[in-house]
């Protein structure tokens, strides 16, 4: 618990309260949420570096405004599991976590070669689990068979 | 047949009649050998093993024989051709030369020659040429790798096998199959040179390529080890060739250490000399195929380690105190 | 491990493919290696050849038509995916499952880790050498697979947990047949020990080879009983109880130094503390109904989203999935514990030799498609 109120007092600083959502009764998972602007994200993360968190998932979302990456941190502690969203337009930048998280080297490539979003200053953007030369974006909602596309405030408004 | 013995081209004919012998010996041996060791993994592993083909799958290594003569034999598109064909017949003719001087039985040495002990341990390094030349024919990196390992492993382990051996020549002073024999017609060298016996055996199995020191084949890390790209009967001549080792090596321990054709402290009980000595060296065999399946593998440098820092010391040691004791009790 | 082995010279660096075809990568993973004679210079793990797409899938599906694909994720504990697949969509539709299938799903779940790490056992000590074992753990597996087969009507893809229950009830002869593998699992630890834990030359394989120390495990989101053997009690069934795993007492085992060995005892440790859940939960079996009645087939859980993690055979597993308000997910998402631990090798293996790679790979307990999804 110390970990994750230490994080979430600097955070409070640095980005101030509205950027930060809790989730008392953690109900979706997260106790947590918080919204950051694509430029500070290192500053962000390497925030939960420092108090000891671990990068968990990562992933994308893609709307059809925008695209949204979601980085679920952790640490060994009950409770503690916080989400940090980014967002990014289609053709947009996210500058990159690898300094920060080994793990995240391979976490980007995914994203990258799933949803075409660019991590500014990844050592190595190949494709993991797609073929080397592909260069579809399959889980975007312009790929394959889709239920539906929408934009982030029908969800998320 | 002791007629013929007797008359004057009773020598070469000897000689004929037992290579036809040994040629069937040692192709039988290896068959049984390789149907007992299924059978020995399947009762270990709680499973029976073969049973489909034959009284307890007693012809299963026949069928298996065919299917393998059947079977394409492909050479690698980069292999260097030449060798890569002749590694399997080398590696296959050297194992059938000692058995005409091993001592099966007080009559039953074809050839009773007095370095008979030398020409075993010489012809017996050979297979390792073979497996080099077979690893390195094959370009293919685990082959290559395989081969590599067996090389590395043949020359520690060749050292301490050959220092445990020269105590118990210490003592009989001969190579001489027959007389190292004989000098254990009351007591078992194996209870005079204890450590020598172990030593022995330990760096037996090492040069075997066998369980827990199969790193030259090791199935899980090198795929195959040196034969990866042998296939049909090229592949089954390496693998006859294993077992007739084995055998070889088993049938050494026991003349050498286990009073070869005597039976236990001067009693034969009445059993002819051949039984006892096919017991021993059965028994022997079994002892190899038990640690094959009860050991993990070691890792190579570990292997090395006790070869150059345990085996090769402690062999010398035994030597010396064996040369003392002789000169001075 | 390494001071042992002198300093390798970097003169003729040679690259060899370990895999996609080898008998001990356990499944299709390949690792790039850059040798120096045996000692590895550098690994590459090339991941992607078991790549189903299941995260699309799942956007093509109603939740319940992704309840087969989620023991298809990791088919080694199948079970344990669907369960966790459940407690998202319960989580996330507010679904409450009566209480005897939240027993009946944690007996079954845990019955699932035995029978993983039972695998893993088997498959690790064949990758060190040793054969027997394996045919041992599968004796032992393979009467778990009849009590689950018996139940769920399937050995390995078991899709047996349904949004708000399980698909069939249990009965006396499963509780009867559970209880008999838990005490003839017990009497087989000594037959274990004999065999692999007590060997000397099993300790040496093992012993401070591939070790993955907490800082490490921090880098690369390295979590479960690879975690658990660097000391960390990290364990979702006791950090973020779920179901009813608050209600056992049970332990977390943990290594102290994160090698080959310690994860080798935490793996042995958690299937006699699975023995335990099972037998507790057992005991406190309620009768009722095994699942909820009114749950509609084509779930319609509100707009929103959930994150749900829970404890695989592997380590942290989590389901993250956005609903729009349809029968059809947003988006599906899947956190896999076998990714991160895979991912450390990167480091791990440098500078080790070639047969402690294979070591150290079995050691990690990978599923690889698990990882490729």
């Amino acid at each position: 618990m110390a970990a994750r109120d230490e994080v979430v007092r600097r955070l409070r600083e640095m980005l101030g309260e509205a950027a930060l959502a809790p989730d008392e009764d953690y109900a979706k998972g997260v106790s947590w949420t918080v919204q950051v602007p694509a430029a500070s994200l290192p500053e962000v993360l390497g925030v939960f570096k420092e108090a000891g968190f671990y990068l968990e998932s990562m992933t994308g979302l893609d709307f059809q405004d925008t695209l949204e990456i979601v980085y679920h941190m952790n640490t060994y502690e009950p409770r503690s599991r916080m989400a940090v969203r980014v967002l990014c337009p289609h053709d947009g930048e996210v500058p990159s976590a690898t300094g920060l998280y080994d793990s995240a080297l391979w976490q980007e490539r995914e994203v990258w070669e799933f949803f075409g979003v660019r991590f500014a200053g990844h050592p190595d953007l190949r494709p993991l689990l797609l073929p080397e030369d592909s260069t579809e974006r399959p889980l975007r909602k312009t790929f394959g068979t889709v239920h539906a596309y929408r934009k982030r405030e029908e969800i998320y408004g | 047949m002791t007629e013929a013995v007797t008359n004057t081209g009773g020598d070469w004919l000897r000689l004929i009649v037992g290579l036809i012998l040994v040629l069937i010996f040692s192709q039988l041996n290896a068959l049984f050998l390789v149907w007992l060791e299924r059978k020995v993994a399947g009762h270990i592993q709680l499973r029976y093993g073969p049973m489909e083909v034959g009284p307890h799958g007693l012809l299963q290594t026949i069928v298996d024989g065919i299917k393998l003569v059947g079977k394409e034999l492909i050479t690698p598109f980069k292999a260097d051709k030449k060798l890569f064909v002749i590694a399997p017949v080398l590696v296959f003719m050297p194992v059938l030369v000692p058995f005409l001087v091993l001592p099966f039985g007080p009559e039953l040495i074809i050839r009773d020659m007095n370095v008979g002990l030398l020409l075993i341990f010489a012809f017996s390094t050979f297979s390792v040429l073979a497996i080099l030349v077979g690893g390195w024919a094959s370009n293919n990196k685990y082959a290559l790798l395989g081969a590599i390992r067996s090389v590395a492993q043949n020359v520690a382990y060749e050292i301490p096998l050959l220092l445990s051996v020269m105590s118990v020549v210490l003592m009989v002073h001969s190579f001489k199959f027959s007389e190292l024999v004989m000098a254990q017609q009351r007591i078992w060298f194996i209870f005079l040179q204890p450590v020598a016996a172990i030593i022995y055996f330990i760096c037996a199995t090492a040069e075997t390529n066998r369980a827990p020191f199969d790193i030259p084949e090791a199935e899980s890390e090198l795929v195959a080890g040196f034969h990866t790209e042998y296939s049909g009967m090229r592949f089954g001549l390496f693998f006859l060739a294993e077992y007739t080792n084995m055998f070889i090596v088993c049938a050494v321990a026991t003349s050498l250490f286990l009073g070869g054709w005597h039976g236990p402290f001067g009693f034969s009980l009445g059993i002819p000399g051949v039984v006892w000595f096919l017991a021993k060296t059965y028994f022997l065999l079994f002892v190899l195929m038990w640690f094959r399946w009860t050991f993990p593998r070691v890792r190579f440098d570990q292997l090395m380690n006790f070869s150059w820092k345990v085996l090769i010391p402690l062999s010398m040691l035994n030597l010396l105190v064996t040369a003392l004791v002789l000169k001075f009790v | 491990m390494a001071e042992q082995f002198a300093e390798p010279v970097r003169q003729h660096l040679y690259s060899l493919n370990l895999g996609p075809q080898h008998p001990s990568t356990h499944g299709v993973l390949r690792v790039l290696l850059t040798l120096d004679g045996e000692y590895i210079v550098e690994a590459d793990p090339v991941i992607g050849y078991g790549h189903r797409g299941h995260e699309k899938m799942g956007e093509n599906r109603t939740y319940l038509q992704f309840m087969p694909n989620t023991s298809r994720i990791d088919y080694l504990s199948g079970l344990l995916y669907n369960h966790g697949f459940c407690l998202a969509v319960e989580k996330l539709t507010g679904i409450e499952p009566p209480e005897r299938a939240r027993y009946i799903r944690v007996i079954c779940a845990e019955l699932n880790r035995i029978s993983s790490h039972l695998l893993w056992f088997g498959t690790y000590l064949m990758d060190l050498g040793a054969f027997t074992p394996f045919l041992y753990c599968f004796d032992d597996r393979e009467n778990i697979l009849d009590i689950l087969d018996r139940v769920s009507g399937s050995r390995l893809t078991y899709s047996y947990c349904r949004f708000g229950g399980v698909t069939r009830d249990i009965d006396d002869v499963f509780i009867e047949q559970t209880r008999a593998f838990v005490k003839r699992l017990r009497s087989r630890w000594k037959d274990y020990h004999n065999l692999v834990t007590k060997n000397v030359i099993f300790i040496h394989r093992t012993r401070d080879v591939g070790v993955i120390d907490k800082d490490l495990a921090l880098r690369f989101g390295v979590t479960g009983p690879n975690l658990r053997a660097a000391g960390v009690p990290f364990d979702m069934r006791k950090v973020e109880p779920y179901e009813v795993y608050d209600r056992f007492d049970f332990e977390i085992p943990v290594g102290e130094k994160g090698d080959a060995l310690d994860r080798y005892r935490v793996r042995l440790e958690e299937m006699e503390q699975s023995c335990r859940i099972i037998e507790q939960a057992l005991d406190q079996l309620p009768d009722g109904p095994y699942r909820q009645e009114r749950v509609r087939l084509k779930v319609k859980p509100p707009r929103g989203e959930v994150y749900f993690a829970f404890e695989s055979a592997r380590g942290q597993t989590a389901y993250y999935l956005v609903s729009d308000g349809s029968p059809y997910p947003y988006r599906c998402h899947v956190r896999v514990p076998s990714f991160g631990n895979l991912h450390c090798l990167t480091e791990v293996l440098r500078e080790t030799l070639v047969a402690d790679a294979i070591s150290i790979l079995g050691s990690i307990d990978i599923v690889v498609p698990e990882i490729d999804r």
